[in-house]
């Protein structure tokens, strides 16, 4: 995994808690809270603010932040109008009413080169009419921040270095406070969108996997497998839906050549047609395959699509053993052979790497005994070549 | 800075972080393949066992495992000039600063774990800098030079792959990718077009790479041997408008042909993750489409499909003459289809050995045929040389095992091994079962002090602790001394043999002699018998003579400790005592031994 979107509510208890102002905002998950965790949250004679809490961009705009909620059943009605949109996080906090013009626009971002800020002094919902007026400005001293805080207006001592520091020390990747209010005593962080480094999880404990709001919780049943399948293994899974019903199934491996593969089909005006996109690399083991292979293959088998084609395509792998995976690929057919043959389903193989003749002798075996239509060839073939040959038909 | 240049040109002593057999083993292969005469991996960094066992063409070599760089030998460590780092992605960071802290020599290495976080990829890319060196990866398969150096699993793990690739034949374009999976597929694309590689590397998939594809092909337009540069790229980042910055600047003057990779992703209301941590498109920038018009424009050929960049490989002109590889002075002289005959049925060996074995038809031990060896040396000198594994270098410990060979040889009938002999013997049992019944009670209790004795002096030693510190230790807990102590001997009157090995010592600096007599001035302060014993004097005089006249290290000692070396020249030496009770008792032929009743006390233990 890669830089991955942190709940709003974690970002702000860490950033609140570094900052040594504390969070008093909470968490509500549709699923496993129920009213009274709000009635027992909330003060008497406060307002408040349910918005949703799942990495949604421009939530104000499609009204998914209520405001100036004053009893439990306000806000409890809030979050189930919410949740007949389908959503289902939901982070509460106290409602700031404040005037438009202290807003202020304050972004980090890691880059190759160092901590990169974004900063202006219009934020607020209506940032990006501004642009041109967002400065960029990569962090090299102390006297950067006071800059920014000079620019922004921030009077606390040593807010941004803080913000800065905690951005750094919790591995964030990118950081947007919008709008940072100024108003109050000391500076407001009202919206905060964090992306963190999944593979920094090691070394932080402020966050966890169970803090990011990847979407992952709406994933289909098959690519949460995959997911789970990834986490567990030294070899790396993907796998995307597309759709559902589509004809062009894709086995695949390698993160390059698994794009070129779906370039092509999608070159070629048939991306409509394609059902997923994922791939799998880093040498798995066979019976790794085998439950990649069955995840796919369950998908395949649930379309209504009435000429479905797999293709199992890849370059010429480094160190990935093509007689291990495709032992696990081909078990993973063979379980399902009826069906692949009541289904008409044909299959395309390209691929290469070490035990590349065992490999594909294996595949070659499994389509001539089960008498299903299909075509295996190696890296004699140009890789993109096997699509053109699979979509014929 | 990544200077290929530089890599031709230097020794090609590379040492692993952690292991992955398979890879360690292709790079082996394309070594022997490349004709040299010794592989390139010098060590691997890595828990668990002294040496992994791989093929070198078709002998089988041990490549030695440390637990840490610390513990590499010195001439190993200032030799090594790459590394390659097999470790896990958390563990990236710290491994590769030591690397680059404790290998002066070092030109260079390359990171394969996935999910280094991208902090640590920015402060290790910032430290290799400053030093000087380049890393390639996170998450990357590496980079070839043909027939100089394979650092990773770049070009394949089979040694078929090597050989198809044409990884041994030194060529003029330069594959750059960030993905490992398609550098070896244009890697091969080119091998089938009968063009070969100036070298090839994969930045890895990661969003900072340490060395960037810029960086790359900065190294390529410099390299003399590139003529032209292939490179793949994907949707994700912003590195193509560096390169075409570059080509608008004119710092890149050799062609380049470019596919940028990720066109599938217009479909999407938001770009997905693909394969990669940096493939995704954030701003309409990053799409594959805006960076493929931005490299044309700068005047990169680039291909709008898969198979026109084929046909644009295909159709790069070969330079003339083509650059062959330099014949090296070669230890295989086969033809590429007898190595293939003669790999491809490589099993490992049973079992391995530094010892002894044929050699064309001779039997060989340390290298000498066994007449040879025989007839040069004396028996001391076979002794400790075999038990050692190499032949020993000096005079002073044939001497001195010479004389503890004679002076271990028998001690009475009453030691608990001389008695199971008699018994043995005496019950009608034949010599070898008589023997091993004296041998197998040398333990810790009989016989097998030396080793314990040994063991003490070094602890004393490295521990630098004073002796009486150092006997206060033992007092506290209440444990003997190994190596201290006689039921016979006082100092006021000491055991003549212990002044005889100690003698040997003589005309060495003797820290570990130095420390065991003054330990034993402690001791017999507290009583007259905690005497330096003949274990104790042997392991002390051993160990100064192995240290100082061959050469052995504290940590090489230790290592003697833990195989027992210092009981082997008791056991040795004392087997010619069992035996000779054995024979002798036969002789007197005196019948089964038995215990009287009046031998035997009742024991009555009191509540």
């Amino acid at each position: 995994m890669a830089r991955v979107k942190l709940s709003e509510f974690r970002a702000k208890q860490i950033l609140g808690e570094f900052l040594g102002e504390g969070y008093s905002g909470f968490p509500f998950d549709t699923e496993k809270d129920d009213e009274q965790k709000i009635g027992k949250s909330i003060k008497q004679g406060k307002s408040y603010v349910v918005k949703v809490d799942q990495g949604v961009k421009k939530r104000f705009r499609q009204g998914l932040i209520k405001l100036d909620l004053k009893t439990s059943k306000d806000i409890s009605s809030a979050i189930s109008e919410l949740k007949k949109q389908g959503f289902r996080y939901f982070l509460i906090e106290e409602f700031l009413p404040h005037d438009e013009t202290e807003e202020r626009y304050f972004a980090l971002e890691r880059t190759s080169s160092g901590i990169v800020a974004y900063f202006s002094k219009k934020g607020g919902v209506d940032v990006e009419s501004f642009e041109g007026q967002v400065q960029e400005l990569l962090l090299q001293d102390a006297e950067d921040a006071k800059k920014i805080a000079i620019e922004l207006g921030v009077k606390t001592e040593g807010f941004i270095e803080k913000l800065i520091e905690a951005f750094d020390i919790y591995y964030f990747s990118f950081l947007e406070i919008n709008p940072l209010v100024i108003s109050f005593k000391t500076p407001h962080l009202l919206d905060v969108a964090g992306e963190v480094d999944s593979a920094a999880e090691f070394f932080v404990e402020k966050w966890n996997s169970d803090d990011f709001q990847d979407g992952k919780k709406d994933l289909t049943q098959e690519e949460q497998n995959v997911s789970k399948l990834s986490e567990k293994s030294q070899a790396s899974f993907k796998l995307v839906v597309l759709n559902p019903q589509g004809s062009i199934f894709m086995l695949l491996s390698g993160g390059g050549a698994s794009i070129v593969l779906a370039d092509e089909v999608y070159n070629l005006g048939k991306g409509h047609e394609l059902a997923n996109y994922g791939e799998y690399s880093g040498n798995p083991n066979e019976e790794e395959t085998l439950i990649y292979t069955k995840n796919i293959l369950n998908l395949l088998l649930k379309s209504n699509s009435q000429n479905k084609v797999l293709i199992i395509g890849g370059g010429v792998a480094n160190f990935t053993d093509i007689r291990i995976t495709f032992r696990g690929v081909v078990r993973a057919l063979g379980d399902v052979r009826d069906e692949l043959k009541i289904q008409n389903v044909r299959i395309f193989v390209r691929r290469g790497g070490p035990h590349q003749d065992e490999g594909l002798a294996l595949m070659r075996k499994f389509l001539e005994e089960n008498g299903i239509e299909g075509e295996v060839y190696g890296p004699e073939l140009v890789l993109t070549d096997i699509v053109s040959k699979a979509l014929e038909k | 800075m990544l200077n290929i240049d530089k890599i031709r040109k230097s020794q090609t002593n590379i040492i692993t972080i952690g292991s992955y057999p398979a890879i360690i083993a292709s790079m082996l292969d394309f070594d022997y393949l490349s004709k040299k005469e010794k592989p390139s991996i010098k060590a691997i960094i890595a828990a668990g066992r002294k040496f992994e066992r791989y093929f070198f063409g078709r002998r089988e070599i041990l490549i030695p495992v440390f637990p840490s760089f610390d513990q590499v030998p010195e001439s190993k460590r200032l030799s090594a000039t790459f590394f390659l780092n097999l470790s896990s992605g958390r563990r990236v960071l710290t491994s590769s600063i030591e690397a680059i802290n404790k290998l002066p020599a070092l030109v260079g290495g390359a990171v394969f774990a996935e999910n280094t976080p991208e902090k640590h990829a920015v402060e290790l890319k910032e430290y290799a800098k400053q030093k000087g060196v380049f890393i390639i990866g996170p998450s990357s398969v590496g980079i070839i030079v043909p027939s100089k150096i394979k650092l990773g699993a770049v070009g394949g793990v089979d040694y078929k792959q090597i050989i198809s690739a044409k990884l041994l034949d030194q060529g003029s374009i330069a594959v750059l990718s960030a993905s490992g999976g398609m550098t070896n597929e244009l890697i091969n694309i080119l091998a089938n077009t009968g063009k070969t590689l100036s070298f090839s590397l994969s930045f890895g998939g990661d969003r900072f790479p340490m060395v960037t594809p810029s960086e790359a092909i900065l190294a390529a337009e410099r390299d003399p041997q590139t003529s032209a540069i292939v490179y793949f790229g994907e949707l994700g980042g912003k590195d193509e408008y560096h390169i075409a910055q570059l080509l608008n600047e004119g710092k890149i003057t050799k062609p380049i042909i470019c596919y940028i990779a990720g066109t599938v992703a217009e479909m999407f209301p938001t770009s997905p993750q693909f394969g990669h941590a940096k493939a995704m498109a954030k701003t309409t920038e990053e799409t594959a489409k805006a960076k493929r018009d931005a490299l044309k424009q700068a005047g990169a050929k680039v291909a709008e499909s898969f198979k026109e960049f084929v046909k644009m490989i295909e159709k790069i002109p070969r330079p003339t003459p083509e650059v062959k590889a330099a014949p090296t002075s070669g230890v295989n002289k086969l033809s590429k289809k007898d190595i293939i005959e003669s790999m491809h049925d490589r099993n490992h060996a049973l079992i391995s050995t530094s010892i002894s074995g044929y050699k064309e038809g001779k039997v060989l031990v340390l290298g000498e045929e066994l007449l040879d060896f025989a007839k040069n040396h004396s028996f001391a000198y076979i002794v400790a040389s075999i038990f050692l594994g190499k032949k020993i270098k000096s005079r002073e410990l044939e001497e001195f095992v010479d004389f503890i060979l004679r002076l271990l040889v028998d001690h009475g009938p009453y030691v608990s091994g001389a008695v199971n002999t008699i018994v043995s013997s005496r019950a009608g049992r034949d010599l070898v079962s008589s023997l091993a019944s004296g041998i197998l009670t040398i333990g810790p209790r009989f016989g097998g002090a030396i080793n314990q004795a040994a063991k003490n002096w070094l602890v004393g030693i490295t521990s630098a602790k004073s002796p009486s510190a150092f006997v206060e230790e033992f007092a506290s807990k209440k444990i003997y001394i190994s190596g201290i102590g006689h039921r016979k001997y006082r100092s006021d009157m000491p055991d003549p043999r212990v002044a005889e090995i100690i003698s040997y010592s003589e005309g060495l600096e003797a820290r570990f002699t130095s420390f065991a007599r003054e330990v034993e001035k402690i001791t017999v302060g507290k009583k007259g018998n905690l005497i330096l014993n003949v274990d104790g004097a042997i392991a002390c005089v051993l160990l100064d003579i192995l240290n100082e006249k061959e050469g052995y290290s504290v940590e090489e000692l230790k290592k003697l400790v833990e195989v027992e070396f210092f009981n082997a020249l008791f056991v040795l030496s004392r087997s010619v005592g069992f035996i000779g009770h054995y024979l002798d008792q036969k002789r007197l032929d005196e019948g089964v031994f038995r215990l009287e009743e009046e031998h035997v006390a009742q024991a009555e233990i009191e509540d």
